[in-house]
């Protein structure tokens, strides 16, 4: 799990492929690449916002965890699982 | 960095989650319009006042929204053609209530069982206001139906020698009509039922009343489908039967002075097979009316030149009356992740109350306003049964125990196909056209559950013996240990 999300993670930074993403604050996100559009929940808007700046799935789930004062280890999972659901749509 | 530079409110923790969006889900804003998803009174009545006086679930029925439907569909049928007259379907809804409104509206009752003849009768529907079809008339009631005049409509041809031998015990000539079925071309052909006109069997039902000293064929009934979504169907239907009715004149013992077209006019409701929505999908009761009057019109317009009256036209309309003046309110009780990342909802209401989900995608609205993103949502009903799906995708924002939800259009084939399965009935209340709310079917309990059951002797204790065990030391029943009442 841990390996096939931080594969996803690299695939999806490559290209600078994540930032090309259109985000709107709301939520609405749009892949250029492909015309599909998206809609986030407010932590996967958070998440992705987070991501698209770089940052690791362990610095992702590490400012999680200090955000929603949840532990890092379920803040992972949910980066982890978050990441498998991305790879799925874009 | 900090990501709460980018956001000034980062909601509360729920796992991150991404929702592609459907096409044609959107608004030209590339927005969903949950504002259009949210409702806070039923048929003009507060939900929440509802469920405070009638319990959860429960289903509402909008009076004046029924009266305006029925009104509106028999103005687009009788404007076209005079003789037009609606019989009320009561297997699409018989709760005494509904079939009074539209009895006072006009509507005859046409039944298709014993139990809804017996009902229709006490309902106070004279005889000669129903139409009785359907392939199982037992003889005892074709032969109250005779006596009561009732305009029988013969399925098959064992029938038409029960009614033979009826009419004859009672030495009464009798006018009856025959159920045909026959390929519009448009609509899968229900060939099980009636006399099957191709084949010849409308022949040799013709050919036995001809024969018959008792029976006189006075109508020609057909029913050719459910959800028919083209107008077209009907037209094609009408003409058939009224070639056939030319091709009849003359013959012994026929006179027909009655078309029954059936029912079949779909509702606004959402197929699930069907992608467009009903508002496009389905065709306006007026282009149903027009197929159908002009067809009859035209075939029978001979009539005329040899100094005939037009027949009379039945239609049989259930769900397109009924249908979207009926919703169900239903709470969430819990809610779950689904291991697959779906929203999944557990409602109060599910397939038991609601058969017409295992065909319909229902409209689900949200009585309040919900923060947080649309999600692909399951509403599941609390039956213990993998079935029990009430919508198997939905777009909804999350969803809280305690929250309610209203369900339509649900008026046809849910009071009438329910099950009593696991749960209790629940009540079914009128909003009145005066105002006012009144239940016109009573929510069951375990008297009405229990009512129907009966228990030999033998199984009058919980002992396999039948004797009854002495007491235990603190005189409770010696295996349950407790008092038995
Ligand atoms: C003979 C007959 N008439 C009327 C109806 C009512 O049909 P609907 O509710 O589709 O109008 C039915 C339904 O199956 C039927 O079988």
């Amino acid at each position: 799990m841990t390996m096939a999300a931080a594969e996803l993670l690299k695939e999806l930074s490559k290209d600078d492929r994540l930032n090309r993403i259109a985000i709107s604050d709301t939520g609405f996100i749009f892949d250029p690449q492909t015309g599909q559009s998206f809609t986030l929940n407010r932590t996967g808007l958070v998440t992705l916002s987070i991501l698209k700046r770089g940052s690791s799935i362990d610095e992702t789930a590490e400012q999680l965890s200090h955000q929603y004062g949840i532990t890092e280890e379920t803040a992972v999972n949910s980066v982890e699982a978050f990441l498998l659901q991305l790879g799925r749509y874009l | 960095m900090d990501s709460s530079a980018d956001f000034t409110d980062i909601g509360t923790w729920e796992p991150p989650f991404i929702q592609p969006h459907k096409m044609g889900a959107l608004n030209k804003f590339g927005q969903r319009t949950v504002r259009d998803n949210i409702t806070r009174e039923v048929f003009g009545v507060p939900v929440s006042d509802l469920v405070r006086r009638y319990g959860s679930p429960v289903f509402v029925v909008g009076e004046k929204h029924l009266r305006q439907n029925i009104r509106r569909i028999k103005t687009a049928f009788q404007q076209r053609y005079n003789l037009a007259v609606h019989g009320w379907s009561y297997k699409t809804n018989y709760i005494s209530a509904i079939c009074r409104i539209l009895h006072q509206e006009g509507s005859l009752a046409e039944v298709v069982s014993k139990f809804e003849y017996e009902k229709a009768r006490f309902l106070g529907v004279p005889g000669d206001q129903i139409i009785f079809n359907g392939p199982n008339k037992p003889k005892d009631i074709l032969r109250r139906a005779i006596e009561d005049g009732a305009l029988n409509q013969a399925d098959h041809m064992d029938e038409l020698k029960m009614l033979e031998a009826v009419a004859e015990e009672l030495d009464k000539t009798v006018k009856i009509g025959i159920r045909i079925n026959f390929d519009t071309g448009f609509t899968e052909p229900w060939s099980r039922f009636g006399f099957n006109l191709e084949s010849g069997q409308v022949n040799e039902a013709i050919n036995f009343i001809s024969r018959s000293n008792h029976l006189r064929l006075s109508s020609l009934h057909s029913h050719i489908g459910t959800f028919v979504l083209e107008p077209r169907a009907y037209a094609e239907q009408v003409r058939i039967m009224c070639e056939l009715m030319r091709k009849l004149e003359g013959v012994e013992n026929v006179a027909i002075d009655t078309i029954d077209v059936g029912g079949g006019i779909p509702s606004r409701n959402a197929l699930q097979t069907i992608y467009l929505p009903p508002e496009q999908a389905v065709p306006d009761i007026n282009e149903y009316a027009d197929a159908i009057c002009e067809a009859l019109l035209a075939g029978s317009r001979y009539r005329k030149e040899i100094g005939k009256d037009l027949p009379r036209l039945i239609f049989e309309s259930g769900r397109a009356v009924i249908d979207d003046a009926e919703v169900l309110i239903t709470s969430v009780v819990g809610t779950k992740r689904l291991p697959d990342g779906r929203r999944a909802a557990i409602l109060d209401a599910g397939t038991n109350l609601l058969f017409t989900a295992y065909w319909y995608n229902h409209q689900v609205k949200m009585t309040r306003n919900a923060a947080g993103s649309e999600e692909e949502t399951v509403l599941y009903g609390p039956l213990c049964m993998n079935i029990d799906v009430v919508r198997h995708s939905i777009s909804l924002p999350p969803l809280a125990a305690g929250d309610q939800l209203v369900i339509s259009p649900v008026g046809a084939y849910n009071n009438t196909q329910w099950l009593q399965f696991i749960e209790y009935r629940p009540n079914v209340v009128l909003a009145q056209e005066s105002g006012g709310c009144s239940v016109i079917r009573q929510a069951e309990d375990l008297g009405v559950m229990m009512a129907q059951d009966q228990i030999p002797a033998h199984l009058a204790s919980f002992d396999v013996s039948g004797k009854v065990r002495p007491l235990n030391r603190s005189g409770n029943h010696p295996v349950l240990n407790r008092k038995l009442v």
